[in-house]
């Protein structure tokens, strides 16, 4: 500092020494350099450039500032400080400096010219000012920023991607999409829609839902009972029957789900409608049935007449005591029993399918029915005994000729599957308020994999398929009779020792 | 003398098999195919009993019966439905007719049925 103040002008030193003072006092770092010596030597530093850069005064005095830039030798600002020093002008920039230990801090740097009487430049005055936290707090806050601009660009992504899935989605669904709000105009249709209904978009988007196509064709009362009506108490509503002429497609055969959305946002209230076409499948379930019907029929004349030659054939025989023809037309019979049989079964399994099966109950003896089923299938069978045990001594509410035909499936298994025994025992009982019914034979018997899946329709067990004619429907016909009753159908066997199948029946079925 | 039975249906097979069943037991028998004519033939022939088909193209079996119902001089004819239907018993019984054999039927049904209702 003296050395400094004696190369000073003789002007009042008491200032200068207080000026001096206040500088090395100061917390900005302040360098001073000679403009006149080569290289711009640094003639003056205080002590907080000292404490700032880590380097000590002799290290500094005498020095060119570039010392601060260490490697960093090719930032803009430094081109700001040329030029401005060249000019001999005042600037300010921000810059990276180095301290002695080689840790960067950004220096905001103030370089201001000071010029002798006749305005020539003689000194340079540097003022430094760490800014590190600044600008690391201003470099993190950039970072942040760009890194949420970046997220932002991606969650936007995401979200048009997944969009555009979700429309995607809707587009490929071959079924009609609407979307309502609360007053049922339409906000918006899938391709469906328009497609299926002949609609243009423009015709419909923003339309209330009833006057679409005009003509009054969605004009539906079924359709506003639905939306108005039963939606608000039955959210969501599904499986929603409806038929209806509309102008440009024709009649059509309509299955209906609807969904309020209850979710609360922007999307509250929001109804959606999704239909669908079944018009041509009930077409073809109609046309399987009218087909089973009419063929079945069609196959009972000439069983008719083929039944009731052999009938009388066989009589002439008895009359005429013939054994040969006898033995002939009875196995003959029996063949034509088979087929008829199979005739009803088909029949019922069309029907069973379609929901169509017709039960006409009335008040009998349970009893008496098994009665009349065993001596019918005993007339059939010369190599078993049919035997009932027990009794129910009730009357119960159901359909004869169904239950009758259980019965008949159930005996007729029960003698063809034990062709080796000679007896088949049924019996019958009262359990609780159930009638129930045993058919016991001592036959082959079903494997326990098998037990389940006999009652399902076309199953057979696996090794009956060859020894054993039949297509697999007369159990699960009777298992549905008896599902339709309330009662339970079930079997208990054992391979190689015979099957038990057992089915009860609520006395008091009313439906 | 012989007790005359009338049988119609479209099937000349059904016909032919049933007239010669009934035949058998004794009984004197008309057949018809075409059910139009039914009516005209029963009041010319004065059968004893109908046995009738349900399903037939000109006019149905329950049609038939229901016409012979409402006609005074012969509401008293029994009538048998003979058909393929399932539900034809119902429909045999809610047109009139007395009583209901479905196809395919068994010769002592048959021959069974006609008789209880030749009896009465």
């Amino acid at each position: 500092m003296d050395d400094f103040l004696s190369q000073l002008p003789n002007i009042d030193h008491t200032d200068i020494r207080l000026f001096a003072a206040a500088v090395n006092a100061s917390s900005n770092g302040v360098v001073i350099t000679n403009n006149l010596l080569p290289d711009q030597p640094i003639i003056y530093c205080n002590q907080a450039f000292v404490k700032l850069t880590g380097y000590q005064r002799d290290e500094i005095i005498g020095h060119n500032c570039r010392f601060l830039q260490s490697d960093d030798r090719d930032q803009k600002a430094r081109g700001l400080i040329r030029d401005a020093m060249d000019r001999g002008e005042h600037c300010q920039v921000e810059i990276r400096n180095y301290k002695k230990s080689g840790d960067m801090f950004w220096n905001e740097l103030m370089i201001s010219p000071v010029a002798n009487h006749v305005g020539m430049v003689t000194h340079f005055i540097g003022i430094q000012n760490d800014i590190t936290r600044r600008k690391t707090a201003e470099n993190d806050l950039a970072n942040e920023k760009q890194y949420l601009e970046e997220r932002v660009v991606e969650r936007t992504q995401d979200l048009q991607e997944s969009e555009a899935y979700l429309a995607s989605i809707i587009e490929t669904i071959r079924e009609s999409l609407v979307v309502l709000d609360e007053n049922m105009k339409v906000l918006s249709v899938n391709e469906h829609f328009c497609k299926f209904f002949k609609l243009n978009e423009s015709e419909i988007i923003g339309r209330e839902l009833f006057s679409l196509g005009g003509n009054g064709q969605w004009d539906i009362p079924e359709l506003k009972d639905l939306l108005l009506n039963i939606l608000p108490h039955n959210n969501p509503f599904e499986g929603f029957d409806l038929e209806n002429d509309f102008p440009k497609i024709g009649r059509k055969l309509l299955v209906l789900n609807a969904r309020q959305v209850m979710l609360k946002g922007k999307y509250q209230d929001r109804i959606l409608l999704a239909i669908e076409d079944i018009t041509e499948r009930r077409e073809i379930e109609q046309r399987k049935e009218d087909f089973i019907s009419i063929a079945s029929h069609e196959m009972k004349t000439p069983l008719t007449s083929i039944k009731g030659n052999i009938q009388l054939l066989e009589r002439k025989a008895q009359r005429n005591n013939d054994a040969d023809y006898i033995v002939g037309f009875a196995k003959t019979s029996k063949s034509i029993a088979r087929l008829e049989r199979l005739i009803y079964d088909l029949l019922d399994v069309s029907k069973i399918q379609s929901g169509k099966i017709e039960f006409h109950y009335t008040k009998f003896d349970f009893d008496q029915l098994v009665a009349e089923a065993v001596s019918g299938v005993q007339v059939t069978t010369q190599t078993h005994k049919l035997s009932i045990t027990g009794a129910s001594q009730t009357e119960i509410l159901a359909d004869y000729g169904r239950l009758e035909q259980v019965l008949i499936n159930l005996l007729n298994n029960a003698v063809k599957y034990s062709p080796l025994a000679d007896e088949v025992k049924i019996h019958i009982s009262k359990v609780a308020d159930y009638v129930k019914v045993s058919i016991t034979d001592a036959g082959l018997g079903i494997h326990l994999r098998d037990q389940k899946r006999i009652f399902e329709r076309f199953y057979r067990a696996e090794k009956i398929t060859e020894k054993f004619p039949g297509v697999g429907i007369g159990l699960y016909v009777s298992s549905q009779i008896v599902k339709e009753h309330k009662g339970t159908l079930w079997v208990e066997s054992e391979e190689g020792k015979g099957s038990e199948f057992n089915f009860t029946i609520p006395v008091n079925n009313y439906k | 003398m012989n007790a005359k039975i009338l049988i119609c249906d479209d099937e000349q097979e059904i016909l032919d098999i049933t007239r010669l069943i009934l035949e058998d037991e004794g009984f004197d028998v008309t057949s018809v195919l075409d059910s139009l004519s039914v009516e005209k033939l029963i009041e010319r022939e004065k059968p004893d009993i109908l046995l009738i088909d349900l399903w037939m193209p000109g006019i149905s079996g329950d049609q038939i019966v229901r016409n012979l119902r409402r006609n005074v001089l012969l509401s008293d004819l029994p009538v048998v439905v003979i058909s393929a239907s399932r539900d034809g018993k119902e429909i045999a019984l809610a047109c009139g007719a007395d009583d209901f054999l479905e196809k395919p039927y068994d010769i002592n049904a048959l021959i069974d049925t006609v008789s209880k209702h030749l009896v009465r």
